[in-house]
Order: structure tokens, then C-alpha cells, then sequence
């Protein structure tokens, strides 16, 4: 009969094989340079290390949103030390983010919500930066919010396809948890980044992020403080009936 | 010429406060002088359930304020989310409001 260690075991055994397997077709059907991997600074170094095992000069590129902790430049360049890969750092444009800070100053997602300074240090330059790639892959898992539990495998890139440009995702750690990557990071000496053991779970830019509890969920690390704010949306006259959320 | 009508629903807290959003979405508009596009200003009071805009929530099935009615002829379509009416409906998005909006229709992409 098997114990639970060995069911785990068999489980990870799995997740590993098939990350590569589609990380290899991904290299396969994409040439070099038009696919590249999303690279946060955290616990997604795992795809790096699996990748390079396959493509060993793997496009990597980050999103340098300039608010990141300290820790997470270092680890980067760590990361571009151990696996001789060049990191390409997205940048925002400075013009938005001088206009963003003169109007409403370095700390305006405290007030009015991270959306706006997410838009100007993110999406823009994730966006340009995809528009000259047929592929990227990314570290997202399904277990690590609630906008996350259908990620597939691989998937046409909705949100930043075209009308002329097909995009394809690929997300080979979708169905790994947050074990299962600790687990190969231990078992594969990966380096990781040290806020990782002060309590960060989910590392994102410094003001934004924070250390969860034992039993916390990652994303409660994230934008914490919206949480009233978003519900202030809604309407709570005592006797407006259930109603569904529209475009 | 299109014939439609446009509603703003606004909402004003138990407290007796305008929420935040709703000031947020009055500046843009007054920002992009958008304000002759809209027919009708609708207040959706939390202290009186019989207020219009409460009335007029329940009807059309919206559990959130402000919201965008937009009446044409041949359909009625209601707006929740502001950009995506501004996009949309005034046709008046920078590169940065459609980033936003983006964001708003994958919110995932903000893990990132």
C-alpha cells in the first residue's frame, strides 16, 4: 500500500516530466527568438532552471516595475550568474510614470487602488514587449488565487493576441502547488530569493507586497489594504435583491 | 446620428458620503468634457432603498455603483466597469486607460 509520502512522491514525479515535455515542445514549435519566458523575481525561477536544461540560452525577461525589493534585483542577477542567461529588464515608460508621480505622487495605489500604477509599470511594457514574440511562458499556478484556478497548459493569449498577431501561452507550472515547487527548489539546489524566508509567499513590488501568516493564502500578501475599498462598490440597501455583475 | 441615451448612476454611502469611485468617475468626466454625452445623472442613496438609482439597480440586476445605462433604440446595455464604457461608448481611451482596462478583464496579469 502506498504511504502518503510515496503518493506525493509519485505526484511530483509526474509534474516535472511533463513541465519539460511541453517546455520542449514549446522550443520546438517556437523559433529561439520568438518565445521567451516571464521571469518575476520569485519562485518561478523553477522554469529556469527547467528550461535551461532543454534551451540553454532561453529568452528571460522581467518586469522591472523600479518599485522592486532590493532582494529581488540581487537574486536576478544571481539567477543570470548561475544560469549564464541574459535577463531582459522591461521598463516603464518614464514620460507615464512622471506624469503618474507628479499628479498623484509614489504612493497613489494606497488610495486609490493599484490598478493605475500597475497599467504604467506592467501592462504597457509586458504588452510592447509581446507584440515582438510568438510565445511566452509564465510560472502561473493554479492554487495561487482565485483569478488563477483554470489556468491551462497552454492557451491563445487573449489578452494580448490581435487582430494580426496570434499569441501563445504556455504555463508548464500550472498544475504544480506551492509545495511542489519548494520541493524541486530543494531537491534541485535552485536559488531562490531570500524574502522568501522572511514570510513573503507572493513577491511582487516592494510597497505592494507583504509576509503572510502560516496558514494565509499568497495573495493576501498583495494590495491588502483594498479589500474595504472594493467592496465600498457595491450597493447594500437591505433589500436589493441577489443580482449578477454585468460588462 | 445615433439616438441612445446615457444614464450615470451614482451612489452616495449609509454614511451620506459620494463614494470615492463615483468622484473619481464625475472628474474624468468633467477631465474629458464628457458631460454632454450624458442625459440623465441617477442617485443611488444606501440610506433609502427607494431612491432612483436603487429602484433602478434592482431592475436592470447591477449589485454596484456607479454603473453606465447606455439606451438605444434596439438595446439597453449597462456599463459597470467605467473604462470600458469610456472606451466603448465616448470612444475616448489613452494607451494607458486601455492598459488599465486590460488589467481589469485578466485581473491575473497583475501577479505578474
Amino acid at each position: 500500500m502506498a504511504t502518503r509520502s510515496t503518493e506525493s512522491n509519485a505526484l511530483e514525479s509526474h509534474l516535472e516530466p511533463t513541465a519539460k515535455a511541453l517546455l520542449g515542445d514549446a522550443f520546438d514549435r517556437f523559433e529561439a527568438d520568438q518565445i521567451a519566458i516571464s521571469f518575476s523575481g520569485a519562485e518561478d525561477v523553477v522554469l529556469i532552471d527547467i528550461a535551461t536544461k532543454i534551451r540553454p540560452d532561453v529568452r528571460v525577461f522581467s518586469l522591472d516595475t523600479g518599485r522592486l525589493h532590493p532582494e529581488t534585483y540581487r537574486f536576478m542577477e544571481r539567477v543570470r550568474d548561475r544560469y549564464n542567461i541574459q535577463i531582459d529588464l522591461l521598463m516603464p515608460d518614464a514620460n507615464d510614470v512622471r506624469d503618474l508621480v507628479r499628479r498623484k505622487g509614489l504612493f497613489s495605489f494606497y488610495q486609490d487602488g493599484h490598478q493605475e500604477c500597475c497599467a504604467i509599470r506592467k501592462i504597457k511594457p509586458l504588452r510592447r514587449h509581446l507584440a515582438g514574440l510568438d510565445a511566452w511562458i509564465t510560472g502561473q499556478r493554479r492554487d495561487q488565487s482565485i483569478t488563477r484556478v483554470e489556468v491551462p497548459m497552454e492557451q491563445d493569449d487573449v489578452a494580448f493576441s490581435t487582430v494580426d498577431h496570434r499569441l501563445v501561452k504556455f504555463n508548464p507550472l500550472a498544475a504544480w502547488t506551492s509545495a511542489d515547487i519548494w520541493s524541486y527548489i530543494r531537491s534541485n539546489d535552485v536559488p531562490y530569493n531570500p524574502l522568501h524566508d522572511t514570510g513573503f509567499m507572493s513577491i511582487g513590488c516592494e510597497p505592494c507586497t507583504r509576509p503572510v501568516g502560516p496558514h494565509e493564502h499568497e495573495r493576501n500578501g498583495r494590495w491588502w489594504w483594498e479589500d474595504a475599498g472594493g467592496k465600498e462598490c457595491g450597493l447594500h440597501g437591505q433589500n436589493v435583491r441577489a443580482v449578477k455583475i454585468v460588462g | 446620428m445615433t439616438h441612445r441615451k446615457i444614464t450615470f448612476v451614482k451612489k452616495i454611502l449609509a454614511d451620506g458620503q459620494p463614494c470615492g469611485k463615483c468622484r473619481d468617475v464625475e472628474a474624468r468626466l468633467t477631465a474629458g468634457n464628457h458631460w454632454p454625452q450624458i442625459n440623465r445623472v441617477v442617485v443611488a442613496d444606501e440610506r433609502n432603498e427607494d431612491s432612483e438609482g436603487m429602484r433602478l439597480a434592482a431592475a436592470l440586476d447591477v449589485d454596484r455603483a456607479p454603473f453606465f445605462v447606455v439606451e438605444t433604440p434596439t438595446e439597453t446595455t449597462i456599463y459597470t466597469v467605467f473604462l470600458k464604457f469610456a472606451k466603448e461608448v465616448l470612444a475616448a481611451t489613452t494607451a494607458n486607460d486601455d492598459a488599465r482596462l486590460l488589467l481589469a478583464e485578466n485581473p491575473d496579469l497583475d501577479l505578474l
